[in-house]
């Protein structure tokens, strides 16, 4: 009885939750207006000639084109996110050394400004270097551990596993990076697999950046050819085209949090997170 | 006098320096440069074309006197401290429902986080307009259970109303952290508080809270700071009215730069953000002792 | 440690202000040849423009094998601030379609493009009415070759006119007594929106244009209205909102959220009677409407007859890079989209109606000047109308229309105030730019 209870209020819930998507999708088959005048889901018919459309975009090249410009973005960014995260984020929360203090505020600090005032630094600098018009802007950053959010997240839950686990094995014999390979990172692993899904999804979603720093069409990434067709101050454009386009964009987001929160499973008692 | 470095034994003092290297060094070549040059150009009258002005303290000045940005700093800290609370406890909750172990939880867990998946696309904008415009399904459903409809767009508490709504839709990522940190907790603790005549509710407060103090923190931290950089929410849903009811200092940051090409004004105001949400996290800091065990 | 800190710093101002100086670089003369090279042009657009240009492009590189040209197109969104990005690094396209008042934000002393007439053998200006190619003047220099000519005007839904049984109005008086027939049916005969589109603000400013003979603000950015117009425009806005022609700024928010007009409920229902909208993009309204429901009504006059006072503007310019390596290519190019009529016929409407002569002969044969677009443009031909001073169209400037009228909408202010404190505003902010 509990158990139907449990499930019935997930179902509730989950319906909220996943109702704009069917509705995405639905709307990806309506006229215009039908799209504007009804919050209920189901088309008048369906018509799949539209996702056709969708696929094959307005540009010389399909949209299996531009999946591939995004994951050519989205893999190299997302190891070198992980990997300079991690080792900054260790080099935080397990070791003492000079200036220290210094550091952790420069650190904060980067957090607290907001990006677009970055973004026309950033041009100018990428344009003197002459890689505009390369994924060298868009990935490159990552390397250097540059969202703070990753390294703080992974400073405090370095320093949920106990100390004790680190002593533990220099006794044995492990340098600090053999602590940090075999013990703290498959203590945490799922925190590292939810860093690489947040880096996809907002690699996915990101638009402003590659908007300024890449020029050709040929290199868009998807989420600038999700908008390409929209033009609010033209004549007009069928929407349910770039909600198609939109819906097939969504697919691998999905895909990649489906198989990932696997990862969330709880009940591996690894150690805790007392501070 | 020679400064004691806490390290284990065998750990030379440059070890963590050394770690720490791909943020020094990316400090050193993407953060140094802009933020210098933010810093300049807040101290001039500046069009993105040509040259700039030097014009002092100007920009700080004339902000004392700017309606539009009191008005919009005191948008974006209501915003923040209404929103980031809500956002924690409704985060939390959530994950302890998802962390239960039942079958296809799986599913459920994917569909929660589709939300944040979805983030500011045209769907979501186009929802909230069939859910709170005047005859939309809020309304409606008020006016089934008897009370009287609400002006969600056009009333200034409201129309905040439903973009706080909105952020607490997609809490996909809070709701994550808390997993992650949820899943760390030995069931053998709830057990043995079990065995002591202890109930959940008991052991979520004896328990659950005391062990994610760090991750709560964690997510307060981060919801702060993208609370008070906040830009695409009001701007999708309400375009930041009525009466600048929703107007928050990230819009009128990205106004100022990009829509009336003030490039001074607009980095004086994102130092003023800067020194704002540095303030609030150092408070939080200070509070929760955490500066000293962080550091 | 204190002194690496104050030598990076240090270092770093340098660099930023060498960055701040922006581009320096000297400007290539015209060189009376075309030369072997890749130009790069750039607009932003919705799909059958995307798909319209494409094909002239390709048309042009056909013809022109030597001379290629890289399109560079993207949606709306954000394109300003791409633009914006580009040409402060000076690594804007060759080639580049441009909003009006962009010649203002990004060339305010005419430098900031390319002096159009060091080309004039490249492009033929014969084909543009003298008045219309002033629109790219700016500071006396040549910046841009106006697209297109568009103007706003009045497009009912004959649909529900037909159900409440009323006429489109002539003049300002009839549309002030259409509210009460409307009213009794819950419907409104128009709507004007207020936000980036600043479309109340226009029809009030075209209203007081026309009874003072005053232009709101003059072609080089003097604000032309005194305080006592802008009341009188105030006012009238407000009376439309009293005598039930349009919904008030709050029911509207209610109705609508943010939505654009074209994509609300109230006006695919047909709840909303018009729209005030530019020529060039009614074409938004007519999808969301079953076909030929949409029709262009007369523009409004005053008791005696009078109909001056509406307004046009160029629609888009074309303008050339002042970074431009190869200005006489580039030049040809502009011409063949500008003038070419094999080009014409691909682009369309694709950009309003063609300004240029040739380019409009090409789609008068080719039967392409059709549908509300051109009623417009022939109604507009016949009037007396003022060209919009681009300093108009700045987003400051709609943002100090669009807060005042929605302070007058909500009854937070009188008119008397608001009027005075946008004067003030408008006449500091003009200044201010103009330095």
């Amino acid at each position: 009885m509990k158990k139907t209870i449990t499930y019935a209020l997930l179902t509730l819930c989950a319906v909220i939750m996943i109702y704009p998507m069917l509705w995405l999708v639905g709307a990806s088959f309506k006229s215009n207006d039908e799209i504007f005048s009804t919050i209920w889901f189901l088309p008048e018919s369906f018509d799949f000639s539209i996702y056709k459309r969708a696929w094959e975009t307005v540009t010389d090249y399909s949209m299996g084109h531009y999946f591939v410009n995004t994951f050519a973005v989205i893999i190299p960014k997302t190891l070198f996110a992980v990997t300079s995260s991690v080792l900054t984020a260790y080099g935080f929360a397990r070791f003492d050394f000079p200036l220290k203090k210094l550091f952790y505020a420069l650190f904060m600090g980067t957090m607290f400004m907001p990006a677009i005032v970055t973004i026309m630094p950033m041009y100018l600098m990428w344009s003197r270097l002459g890689v505009l018009d390369t994924y060298i802007p868009l990935t490159i950053p990552a390397l250097f551990a540059a969202e703070g959010s990753f390294v703080f997240m992974l400073i405090q839950f370095f320093r949920g596993v106990p100390r004790e686990f680190d002593e533990a094995a220099r006794i044995d014999g492990c340098n600090s990076m053999q602590i940090l390979v075999h013990i703290l990172v498959p203590c945490i692993h799922p925190v590292i697999v939810s860093i690489c899904v947040f880096t996809f999804l907002w690699t996915m979603n990101d638009f402003l950046t590659p908007l300024i720093m890449i020029s050709s069409v040929e290199k868009y990434p998807l989420s600038l050819i999700l908008r390409l067709s929209a033009d609010s101050t033209g004549n007009g454009y069928e929407q349910c085209k770039i909600l198609a386009m939109s819906v097939i964009g969504l697919i691998p987001s999905i895909a990649v949090f489906g198989l990932a929160q696997k990862k969330f499973l709880s009940g591996i008692t690894a150690g805790g997170l007392s501070g | 006098m020679k400064k004691k470095y806490r390290n284990p034994i065998g750990v030379k003092k440059y070890t963590g320096l050394l770690l720490i290297m791909p943020f020094l060094a990316g400090f050193l070549l993407f953060t140094v440069y802009p933020f210098v040059s933010s810093f300049i150009l807040g101290m001039t009258d500046y069009n993105g074309i040509g040259n700039p002005r030097i014009t002092g303290a100007d920009n700080y000045i004339y902000m004392l006197t700017d309606s539009g940005f009191l008005k919009a700093a005191g948008v974006t800290l209501k915003y923040t401290a209404v929103l980031v609370p809500l956002k924690l406890i409704f985060s939390l909750m959530t994950a302890l429902v998802l962390n239960m172990q039942i079958r296809g939880m799986g599913v459920y867990r994917t569909i929660f986080f589709i939300p944040s998946i979805l983030g500011s696309n045209l769907a979501v904008v186009i929802m909230w307009q069939f859910l709170f415009t005047s005859d939309g399904l809020a309304n409606q459903l008020l006016e089934a259970i008897g009370l009287s409809p609400v002006s969600w767009y056009g009333d200034t508490a409201a129309a905040m109303g439903i973009i706080i709504l909105l952020r607490l839709w997609e809490f996909g990522s809070t709701m994550i952290i808390f997993l992650n940190a949820l899943r760390d907790i030995p069931k053998e603790y709830y057990e043995a508080a079990k065995v002591d005549g202890c109930g959940q509710i008991m052991g979520f407060f004896s328990i659950t809270l005391p062990l994610l103090k760090n991750v709560i923190f964690l997510n307060l931290v981060l919801q702060v700071i993208a609370a008070m950089q906040e830009f695409s929410a009001p701007y999708m849903v309400t375009g930041g009215g009525p009466l600048k009811s929703t107007y928050t200092l990230g819009m009128l940051i990205y106004d100022e730069m990009f829509s009336y090409h003030n490039m001074g004004y607009a980095n004086a105001l994102s130092w003023v953000m800067f020194v704002l949400i540095a303030l609030v996290v150092g408070v939080m800091m200070k509070l929760t002792g955490r500066w000293r065990e962080d550091v | 440690m204190k002194k690496y800190i104050l030598l990076t710093a240090a270092a770093g101002c340098l660099i930023s202000l060498s960055a701040c100086r922006g581009k320096t670089s000297q400007v290539t003369a015209p060189d009376g040849t075309l030369d072997k090279c890749t130009l790069r042009f750039s607009w932003w657009g919705g799909d059958d423009r995307h798909q319209a240009t494409l094909e002239a492009v390709e048309l042009w590189n056909l013809q022109h094998p030597d001379i290629t040209v890289v399109p560079e197109y993207g949606g709306w969104d954000g394109w300003t601030e791409k633009v914006t990005a580009q040409l402060s690094g000076g690594t804007e396209a060759d080639i580049m379609q441009i909003n009006y008042d962009w010649l203002i934000s990004f060339s305010q002393d005419g430098k900031g493009f390319y002096d159009l007439s060091l080309l004039e053998e490249r492009i033929d200006l014969s084909q543009f009415d003298s008045e219309i190619l002033q629109f790219g003047k700016v500071n006396g220099i040549l910046n841009g070759i106006t697209v297109s000519v568009s103007g706003r005007g009045l497009f009912y839904n004959a649909d529900t006119y037909k159900e409440i049984g009323a006429e489109y109005p002539e003049t300002w008086t009839e549309l002030l007594e259409l509210g009460e027939k409307f009213s009794k049916k819950g419907k409104y005969p128009l709507d004007l929106d207020v936000q980036s589109g600043g479309t109340a603000w226009y029809l009030a400013v075209v209203y007081v244009q026309q009874q003072t003979g005053r232009q709101f603000i003059t072609l080089d950015g003097e604000l032309g209205f005194t305080e006592a117009d802008i009341k009188a425009a105030l006012d009238f806005y407000k009376s439309l909102e009293d005598n039930h022609i349009i919904r008030t700024v709050n029911t509207r928010t209610d109705e609508d959220g943010t939505a654009a007009l074209y994509q609300s409920p109230e006006f695919i229902s047909g709840r909303i009677g018009g729209v005030l909208e530019w020529g060039s993009s009614v074409g938004k309204y007519e999808i969301s409407l079953t076909d030929g429901v949409l029709e262009s009504g007369p523009m409004l006059s005053d008791d005696s007859g009078n109909n001056s006072g509406w307004m046009i503007k160029p629609s888009l310019l074309y303008t050339i890079s002042a970074n431009t390596k190869y200005p006489d290519e580039a030049a040809e190019f502009m011409n063949f989209m500008l003038n070419d009529g094999e080009a014409a016929k691909l682009l369309g409407t694709t950009r309003g109606i063609p300004a240029s002569s040739a380019a409009q002969k090409s789609l008068e044969e080719n039967g392409l000047l059709t549908g509300l677009a051109q009623e417009n443009d022939t109604l507009l031909e016949t009037l007396d109308t003022v060209t919009i001073s681009p300093y108009m169209e700045l987003a400051q400037m709609k943002e100090y229309y669009n807060s005042a009228i929605e302070m007058i909408s909500y009854n937070t202010v009188t008119t008397e105030d608001a009027a005075r404190e946008m004067y003030g505003s408008i006449k500091d902010y003009l200044e201010r730019i103009r330095k």
